[in-house]
């Protein structure tokens, strides 16, 4: 009976209908796809995207050259040159971030213990030469001023879990 | 103006007319049915599928030549440069030169001529070849296997496919297209066929190296198969070339099993809509399948492939063309000797 | 010997041990910050409270001391909740700093924070704040982190001697500091950052460059003075650092005197990293074939009484060697490594080495310092005079001019004549020591002062078999070296005061900076091998662009005759290649090669010029067997006072001429007098 039952099934082609159809039926359903570009989905403040350093509302910059954040790296994109700055206080001559070489774990964003480097909700940081992927200072600074208000908010989100 | 056609010139004049009207729709829907493909696999994906160039994605294929007109052709060092050009050349002239015995309407053929399924048959049998050769040419060793492949699936998928054929010849009592769709004036052949004409369609999958059995491609495994050599342009005419055999396939189809340009109802309105309309049409749903059947499928494994070919698929054609005649004899239904 | 048991282990110290050196001695760590092995017991940070059986309440092992049959306990719940408890006082007034501050990572109350603390505070007040003192050029501070363990005052007033430093008010208010603002005029200044358990006293021009896991450190040798010092090398990159003391208890067991440590920036300024070549009056950059080639031109038909070679102060014996062997090949005899002109002869080691021995230093009882003042030659030194003081029952007198050696020592006159005084503080000694120095020596009746020093030290009983009381203290790092390699004028060749004003048609200065450059002839051609634009260089017709210590595996002998060897801890700049090695290419250009090829082949051929280069840091006891003295006439002394032989400590040499740090610690100490008139 079995035989019979399996050979019928086979030859009445039943496992490509029930396919068949599953895929039919999915061919009316709702796309999930969004409009990339136009529309975006949205990202938990956890995201881990393009790094920014940040300031003090002050206007000051908050890396205090701990290297915490080197240290902890570990795809070693990270390099960091300190001296005094001319009012004493210890300062980055150098930060630089090898966006080829990281991996975007988000350690250096946990060991900072000023909350100055992070990595923001960017994700869209395509550029046309490798070069421009070795950030500088200068670059994070900027970074972290563009982003600053969403920066913050992020923070502020997710403050309760921490 | 008769009498101006009847001239050799005019003759030629009229042959190049007959073969653009025909080949220029081909190859634009050949371009349509790339973004067709992408549409339909998207949707079928829970996706969008190309919405960006143009309305709906509307100029995605043109886009898409461009980008292979303008990339650099590249023939590899170890390639035999004169066959690894012919390859793709051939692929497509093969998948051209088919179209002249399609008739999209009563008469509406470019040759008529009376052996036409033969003619077809032929024809895309020697598809194959710009596969083989374009997999020897390219000194690779997937282009090599794929050719293998893709060697073995052809001869394996068209005994049984010569063989679902001549049971629609023995319904239809004639090797011309047009007199095959005539017969099916009452019945379309997929009814009374119905288990030859899924082995049918099942057949020009494996035969156009179609999902579930492109294993001459085979992305996953041998990167590419056959065409893992070519870029550009070359490429793009294996792509054409692959495209227009589907269309070829399913016109194939709709001419043997579902009526050619026979509307599907046979009264008024239904029978006011011009033939070539339901032809095409027909056409269009065959090509749904081939998306369909590709979204839905894995690829199989070569094995499992010789064997539907040769265990399953032969016996069963063999049978139903024993069927069919015993049943056409013992009834007296064998149509009459064609009008020459 | 008392027994006890620690923690279950038995094991047995002397008596008057304390009950830390005990837990030690049984392999136990004790935490500890105000307890230094090297500084006296103070008791105040209270970290090392360990449990004593019958003892009512934990006690502090530092200052505990051990009794037989004792039993101590330093892992229960009374050790460990008095631990937190004493972290968790010791945290209320130190900031959290850690990220900003140069000593996190290698900080002893971070780590025994992490290791015995608790996991948080309950002092929920403000935290007190206090002004950061000035203590010189070299030590940076941050008062804010001091937990007055009081190491640093008893560091300046014990092993530095200067007792300025000290701890004012109490409680909370106490502040450690020198009491009126001042530099610290101590050459051993370094070592406070070393034993600030926190980052209170840091390394001022090292501040905020770099974090200890970033450093890549390397086992060297000091060449700044003579005592050899163990020093380890911090470099990232190809830039070294800092540079620390590495423990040696034979020689500087765990100091270092501020010269040797802080003139590292000197290496990067003013270096040779190219070879030049003097055209038309001036240098021009070449390349080393050019360089070479000009060299070979000059010694084309050269006879070799003409040539001469000058060893500097900071060579390695390795390319001292090899300049000796391409001297021999060419036929010169002319080699010096006296640039300051120093009486001393070779062959005989007791009479240009300091046999006592450093360690020696503290077995004896009796100590006569001729024309010398270690305060300026060997500060680390000096540290073990003082240290020997300390323990009492050892007179210190001195010849020359007057100075402040941090201890008490007694004047005898700036002449050598006032020697002869000396014999009644000597007298009497069992073990009695003659220092001479090479402020002494570099006179010119400087054999004569050699050779009445060795009869005094003969006359006092200095030499005997079982005690070598005749020591000379070298200045110069490669000095020794260079003697036990016979770096001196051979049969019938020049010295260098011969050598200078036409002597010789070629001179070749290995390093070599430390004389009068201008007394050169002006037909000489002058070839400078070495690594700093210095004096030599500026007179050079080719520059050879060598190696600094830090930069090339060498072997240097220290004033004792301790044979130690150095690692490359970085790549010398551009062009510059060790000198042995550029040494052996020129050799090949003249078509006479040194027989070596690698390093190794130069250190068996040192071997095999004296067999001392055999044996690494391990020095035999040595006593005198042979009573002959030195062949100077004592009797030829003259009668000029004695000069220092190191005027300013802190520029002795071309690499901390050019360090800015050297400098600046010259602006602030040693001409004080321009400060004064700002």
């Amino acid at each position: 009976m079995a035989f019979l039952d399996r050979t019928a099934r086979s030859f009445l082609l039943g496992e490509l209908i029930s396919g068949m159809s599953l895929t039919l039926k999915y061919f009316f359903r709702q796309k999930a796809t969004i409009n990339y570009p136009y529309e975006k989905g949205p990202i938990s403040p956890r995201f881990k995207g393009e790094h920014a350093l940040r300031r003090y509302p002050n206007g000051e910059e908050r890396c205090i050259a701990c290297k915490l954040c080197e240290a902890v790296c570990p795809a070693l994109a990270i390099t960091i040159e300190a001296e005094p700055r001319d009012d004493g206080s210890r300062r980055t001559t150098r930060y630089d971030i090898d966006m080829t070489k990281c991996i975007y774990c988000g350690l250096c964003e946990e060991s900072c213990p000023v909350d100055a480097i992070v990595e923001g909700p960017n994700f869209e940081f395509a550029v046309e030469t490798r070069e421009e992927l070795l950030y500088n200072k200068e670059r994070l600074l900027s970074n972290g001023d563009r982003w600053e208000s969403e920066l913050s908010k992020r923070l502020e989100l997710d403050a309760p879990y921490r | 103006m008769s009498v101006f056609i009847a001239t050799p010139f005019g003759t030629l004049l009229l042959t190049v007319a007959q073969t653009l009207a025909m080949l220029v729709p081909v190859l634009m829907s050949v371009a349509y049915l790339t973004l067709a493909e992408r549409k339909v696999l998207a949707a079928m994906q829970a996706r969008k599928g190309p919405n960006v160039v143009g309305p709906f994605g509307l100029w995605q294929p043109f886009a898409d030549a461009l980008k292979m007109l303008t990339k650099e052709t590249i023939i590899p060092t170890g390639a035999n440069r004169i066959l690894f050009m012919i390859a793709p050349l051939l692929t497509m002239t093969l998948a051209m030169i088919a179209w002249a015995v399609i008739p999209v309407n009563d008469g509406w053929a470019v040759a008529d001529i009376n052996v036409g399924v033969l003619y077809l048959f032929a024809i895309s049998s020697l598809g194959v070849y710009g596969i083989v050769v374009a997999g020897w040419a390219s000194n690779s060793k997937y282009a090599f296997l794929g050719a293998l492949r893709s060697a073995a699936q052809m001869v394996s998928y068209e005994v049984s496919m010569g063989f679902v054929i001549v049971t629609v010849l023995l319904c239809a009592g004639s090797l011309n297209l047009t007199q095959i769709v005539r017969a099916q004036e009452h019945v379309w052949f997929f009814i009374p066929l119905f288990p030859m004409f899924i082995v049918f369609f099942i057949s020009i999958l494996a035969e156009t190296n179609r999902a579930p059995f492109d294993l001459a491609e085979g992305e996953s495994e041998i990167v590419g198969g056959f065409h893992v050599e070519y870029g550009a342009m070359t490429f793009g005419l294996f792509f054409l070339g692959e495209y227009a055999n589907m269309i070829l396939m399913s016109a194939m189809t709709s001419i043997l099993f579902l009526g050619g340009w026979l509307s599907p109802i046979p009264f008024p309105p239904f029978t006011w809509v011009p033939g070539p309309i339901w032809f095409i049409l027909k056409v269009c749903l065959v090509l749904f399948m081939f998306f369909w059947v590709r979204a839905t499928f894995p690829r199989f494994r070569y094995d499992q492939l010789m064997r539907l070919g040769w265990k399953v698929f032969l016996p069963l054609s063999l049978g139903w063309l024993v069927l069919t005649a015993g049943v056409l004899l013992a009834m007296g239904w064998l149509p009459g000797t064609p009008p020459v | 010997m008392a027994k006890l048991t620690v923690d279950g282990t038995e094991v047995e110290v002397p008596n008057g041990a304390s009950v830390l050196q005990a837990c030690e001695a049984a392999g136990v760590e004790i935490p500890r910050f105000c307890y230094h092995e090297r500084l006296s017991v103070a008791g105040n940070c209270r970290m090392c409270l360990v449990e004593v059986e019958k003892a009512p309440k934990p006690v502090a092992s530092c200052a505990y001391p051990v009794a037989d049959g004792m039993v101590v306990k330093t892992d229960t719940a009374v050790v460990r909740q008095a631990r937190r408890g004493v972290m968790e006082f010791l945290l209320i007034n130190h900031p959290l700093d850690c990220p900003i501050c140069d000593q996190g990572g290698e900080c002893d109350l971070q780590d025994q924070a992490y290791s015995y603390g608790m996991d948080h505070s309950r002092f929920a007040e403000n935290k007190r704040a206090v002004k950061d003192k000035y203590l010189g050029p070299l030590v940076k501070t941050f008062m804010t982190r001091c937990i007055h363990c009081t190491r640093c005052i008893r560091f300046s007033s014990e092993v530095a001697g200067v007792a300025e430093m000290g701890a004012t008010s109490r409680g909370e208010n106490m502040e450690v500091g020198t009491y009126i603002e001042k530099a610290l005029t101590t050459e051993l200044s370094g070592n406070l950052i070393d034993i600030c358990p926190v980052g209170a006293l840091l390394n001022k021009p090292y501040s905020f460059t770099a974090r200890p896991w970033e450093l890549r450190k390397t086992d060297s040798v000091d060449v700044h003075d003579a005592l050899g010092s163990n020093i380890r090398v911090d470099a990232r990159g190809s830039e070294v650092l800092r540079i620390l003391p590495r423990t040696n208890e034979d020689v500087n067991e765990e100091w270092l005197g501020d010269k040797s440590r802080f003139s590292h920036d000197g290496l990067k300024r003013r270096r040779l990293d190219k070879p030049w070549v003097r055209q038309d009056g001036k240098l021009r950059p070449a390349s080393w074939p050019e360089a070479f080639g000009a060299i070979a031109a000059k010694l084309k038909d050269l006879p070799g009484e003409r040539i001469g070679a000058v060893a500097g102060d900071l060579c390695d014996a390795e390319s001292m060697v090899a300049l000796k062997d391409l001297m021999a090949s060419l036929g010169s005899q002319n080699l010096d490594c006296r640039q300051d002109g120093a009486a001393l002869e070779g062959g005989r080691r007791d009479f240009y080495t300091f046999n006592t021995t450093v360690a020696g230093i503290e077995d004896a009882d009796a100590i006569l310092l001729v024309g010398s003042n270690p305060r300026r030659e060997a500060p680390v030194l000096n540290a073990r005079i003082r240290k020997r003081l300390n323990q009492g029952g050892c007179p210190v007198a001195y010849v020359g001019q007057p100075a402040d050696l941090t201890y008490a020592a007694r004047h005898l006159g700036d002449g050598v004549a006032a020697m002869e005084d000396a014999a009644e503080v000597l007298r009497g000694a069992k073990r009695p020591m003659v220092i001479v120095g090479q402020g002494a020596l570099r006179r010119p009746d400087g054999a004569a002062v050699l050779a009445a020093a060795w009869a005094l030290a003969a006359s006092v009983g200095a030499l005997t078999p079982e005690w070598h009381g005749f020591n000379v203290l070298h200045t110069a790092a490669a000095r020794v070296g260079a003697l036990d390699l016979g770096f001196l004028p051979g049969p019938g060749g020049k010295a260098l005061p011969a050598m200078l004003g036409g002597g010789v048609d070629l001179l070749w200065l290995l390093g070599a900076d430390e004389f009068d450059t201008a007394a050169i002839g002006a037909d000489t051609f002058v070839v400078y091998q070495g690594h700093h634009g210095d004096r030599g260089a500026a007179r050079a017709d080719v520059i050879l662009p060598g190696a600094a210590y830090t930069e090339k595996g060498g072997t240097y002998v220290n004033t004792e005759g301790r044979v130690q060897r150095g690692y490359v801890s970085v790549q010398p700049p551009g062009e510059a290649r060790e000198d042995w090695a550029i040494l052996r290419a020129f050799s090949a250009v003249l078509g006479k090669p040194l027989p070596y090829d690698s390093i190794q082949d130069v250190r068996d051929r040192l071997a095999a010029v004296n067999p001392v280069f055999k044996t690494l840091q391990d020095l035999p006891h040595r006593g005198c067997t042979d009573q002959a003295g030195p062949s100077g006439d004592p009797a030829g002394v003259g009668r000029e006072p004695l000069q220092p032989a190191v005027p300013n400590y802190y520029q002795t040499n071309a690499i901390n001429r050019a360090s800015a740090t050297m400098a600046e610690c010259t602006r602030t100490y040693a001409a004080p007098v321009l400060q004064a008139a700002e």
